[in-house]
């Protein structure tokens, strides 16, 4: 590389050190061998495809959020179908910030077929335009795969619809109900075969359960609002009140219910003191541990999903524990119609799917019955679908997963606020609880603030929606 | 190209018909480009076009999922009146008004004592610079045990310490949201003086570099070490001082993975910093705020970060010593 008047050069200058030639020489050398070996590192060892795919088949791609074991049962899904035809071959990948990666690679146009994500990303999905619909799943016209709307609960069935469209499919699923501690029911002298049904009943039998000590700090508490405190936005949907109108496309943070709500909220700050609350939340375990509230005993009484009975069962299988519907406010109360909010999982098509036809068979294959509570046993979680199997609640991890089935199919079940804003609704929300909460602001200041800032978000979103139509339009 | 040597009368280039050393300087040019193209190559496909696209998709609506659409100052407009944006702006503000200080302070005080000949101090250093070496999750996981309100390492000493006064530590950082409001910011900043190793790194070697010849005057002048340290070894490493001040500044002011990791910007938005929410308005709030929201969020992040850094080295002229080559 060197000219010829540069290698005169070289050549006569004094070597500094006896290893190999001059120091511009090794230096060349090393450069070259660096790079080399650089190269040859990265064809060994470097990037590579995930699975090998048969040659003759029609690769697609599927992207889900789960790892660890829940992974491993969709592995073995996707095996399953592979092996079950010669046509499709389905690749799973496991990925991390998913939601964000999703909308990356859409907006990249290289997205998946298949994306799994959470109930609360269809709303802004759809509305974006991020996805495809999935109506001619249901039904066999069309190249449809006959899918039934009618096989799931009605939430469930609420969950994978958006402005009258159908845009998801619900793998897995679980509703919240009330877990509660039997032996410390028995301990306070109490039924541990009757958990409250009611609001007043709650408070009732929390009080009878906490256990304060002389200077004020909370040694157990009955309940507590911020154990885990997931769902801080939806205490109102148990005094009848609802976030947001989908109708009208309001914000309602500041309904009549929700006051009533948050109002009944605060009255644990106002009752037992916010620096004891807080100061008790502070010393509570992770979720997932042996020092989680519930299962050490220091909470008796928590909103949860069926999953805790995974929790309960790794690192305190000895709890003697039932479950049973969140109580709701007391003119609310209906025996067979519990009110109960249902969270889920959702299998969604990428706008861009490469592969839509061999997308929608393996999507309708994952909603099969016997798919759907194999992967539900294993996530510790409810059947989405309004049939169940007797193997199922047989061999279900949680014993009262026929309880949450219930609270499921419940028509007063209830899901995530439909919206597009709904991940600021919730942030809103979330800081707005914590205000409250710490008696630092009114439910009435708080949840017309909320109002304020997310009515201007949703009308700035409908605007840009309107301008963008306007503009496809011309 | 002085290494062609002397020019010395050459035939011309029979391709080209140019002289040979003309020839020889293009080539050598080309070379010159061919190894530097690796990196023209990243700096115009990663940083140069992402961040002219930054600032036109900063005058569009452009939620990722959509193509942008122009929309003018809109974005600047919008956030100059989102309480959130200001939030963020405040507890910004705040972390870097404390860190910045906190951390200088303490790094020059660790080079100090680190600069005395005292037995062992290689461990003490390789002690000191050790923390900025682990991961920023694993750091945040530790010290979130450690601000645990109630069996945390610091309250079990802070709460013996303090009951004999009636107090109780506070509960720092919290879990769902328990966090001190008060507290949970000041957690953050010391947290951050733990990670002050690459400063002492630097302090310790500008230290070094100070003329003994000034501290035995000093000594001859009657001065002590404290007096010493302020009249000798802060004017003489105040370049560095200066340097250092500006990196942290840049630094803070983008800070997010120890407030995004450990208190997710809560309780009450108490730790809500700007990169937290500019992140959150491209990939959370997409079709509330979306790309173009946070693109003009971070291009006033960069004017911000541009002004305070010129304003600083305006201010330190009279206050930073520069010695003579």
């Amino acid at each position: 590389m060197t000219s010829g008047v540069d290698a005169a050069r070289v050549s006569h200058t004094p070597k500094r050190s006896g290893a190999g030639g001059s120091i511009g020489t090794w230096t060349r050398r090393g450069v070259l061998s660096a790079l080399g070996a650089g190269a040859a590192g990265v064809v060994l060892l470097g990037p590579r495809r995930a699975q090998d795919a048969p040659a003759d088949r029609i690769v697609i791609d599927y992207w889900e959020k789960w790892t660890g074991e829940e992974g491993r049962a969709m592995q073995r899904v996707v095996d399953r179908f592979n092996q079950s035809q010669a046509r499709i071959f389905v690749r799973y990948f496991a990925i991390s910030d998913i939601d964000r990666k999703a909308s990356i690679a859409i907006a990249g146009g290289t997205p998946p077929d298949i994306v799994g994500l959470w109930n609360y990303n269809v709303p802004a999905y759809a509305a974006s335009g991020a996805i495809e619909p999935l109506d001619e799943m249901f039904g066999t016209a069309g190249g449809g795969v006959g899918l039934r709307l009618e096989d799931y609960a009605p939430a469930v069935r609420e969950m994978m619809r958006y402005q009258g469209g159908t845009w998801a499919l619900v793998n897995t699923c679980g509703s919240i109900g009330l877990y509660y501690n039997r032996r410390l029911f028995r301990d306070a002298g109490l039924d541990p075969e009757a958990p409250p049904r009611t609001i007043s009943e709650l408070d009732a039998i929390a009080e009878k359960l906490t256990v304060v000590e002389p200077g004020g700090r909370l040694q157990r508490a009955g309940f507590l609002h911020t154990e885990p405190g997931w769902w801080t936005w939806f205490w109102g949907r148990y005094f009848g009140g609802n976030l947001y109108d989908a109708m009208n496309d309001r914000a309602t943070a500041g309904a009549a219910g929700n006051l009533e709500a948050y109002r009944w909220v605060t009255g644990y700050p106002r009752k037992y003191g916010t620096k004891n609350l807080v100061g008790m939340q502070a010393g509570l375990g992770n979720y997932s541990s042996a020092q989680n509230a519930f299962l050490a005993g220091r909470v008796a009484m928590v909103l949860q999903g069926p999953w805790l009975a995974n929790v309960i069962g790794q690192y305190a299988p000895e709890l003697d524990y039932a479950v049973g519907a969140p109580p709701v406010a007391d003119g609310l109360y209906v025996r067979d119609e519990p009110i109960a909010m249902l969270d889920s999982d959702v299998l969604m098509m990428p706008r861009g799917c490469r592969h839509r036809a061999e997308a929608l068979e393996f999507m309708a294959y994952t909603q099969r019955q016997e798919i759907v509570e194999e992967l539900s046993t294993v996530h510790c979680k409810n059947s989405p679908l309004v049939r169940t199997s007797e193997r199922f609640i047989a061999g279900h991890p949680n014993r009262y997963v026929k309880v949450h089935g219930e609270l499921a199919a419940s028509p007063r079940a209830f899901i995530f606020p439909r919206t597009a804003s709904w991940s600021m609704f919730r942030d809103e929300m979330e800081a707005g609880f914590h205000r409250m909460w710490r008696l630092e602001d009114s439910p009435e200041s708080v949840l017309a603030g909320v109002d304020a800032r997310m009515q201007m978000a949703i009308d700035a979103s409908r605007a840009r929606r309107e301008r963008r139509e306007a503009g496809a339009e011309a | 190209m002085s290494q062609l040597g002397p020019q010395i009368a050459r035939p011309m280039d029979r391709a080209s018909g140019r002289a040979p050393a003309e020839v020889g300087r293009e080539v050598a040019v080309w070379r010159g480009l061919l190894w530097v193209a690796p990196w023209l190559v990243g700096f115009v496909g990663f940083l140069a076009a992402p961040v002219a696209m930054s600032l036109y998709y900063s005058l569009t609506d452009y939620n990722l999922l959509q193509p942008p659409a122009y929309v003018g100052l809109s974005n600047y407009r919008e956030m100059f009146r989102d309480a959130v944006f200001w939030k963020a702006v405040g507890n910004t503000v705040i972390y870097a008004g404390m860190s910045i200080p906190l951390c200088t302070a303490a790094a020059l005080v660790i080079a100090a004592l680190l600069n005395r000949p005292v037995k062992g101090v290689s461990i003490y250093r390789a002690a000191i610079f050790l923390p900025t070496l682990v991961p920023a999750v694993a750091s945040a996981m530790v010290w979130l045990w450690l601000y645990n309100g109630d069996l945390g390492l610091i309250n079990s000493v802070l709460r013996p310490a303090l009951a004999p006064f009636g107090l109780t530590p506070p509960n720092w950082i919290g879990l769902r949201g328990s966090g001190d409001k008060l507290w949970a910011m000041p957690a953050l900043v010391f947290m951050s003086v733990w990670g002050v190793g690459q400063s002492v790194v630097i302090y310790l070697a500008a230290m070094r570099d100070v003329p003994r010849a000034l501290y035995e005057a000093a000594s001859l002048d009657g001065m002590g070490p404290v007096a010493r340290f302020w009249h000798v070894t802060l004017p003489g490493i105040s370049p560095v001082i200066l340097f250092n001040v500006i990196t942290s500044i840049i630094a803070s002011s983008q800070v997010f993975g120890a407030p995004y990791i450990m208190t997710q910007g809560g309780p009450d938005r108490a730790t809500y910093v700007y990169s937290m929410y500019l992140y959150d308005a491209a990939f959370v709030y997409i079709t509330d705020l979306g790309m173009g929201y946070a693109s003009a969020m971070a291009w006033v992040q960069l004017v911000v970060i541009v002004g305070l850094t010129a304003l600083t080295l305006i201010l330190s002229r009279s206050i930073v010593y520069y010695r003579a080559a």
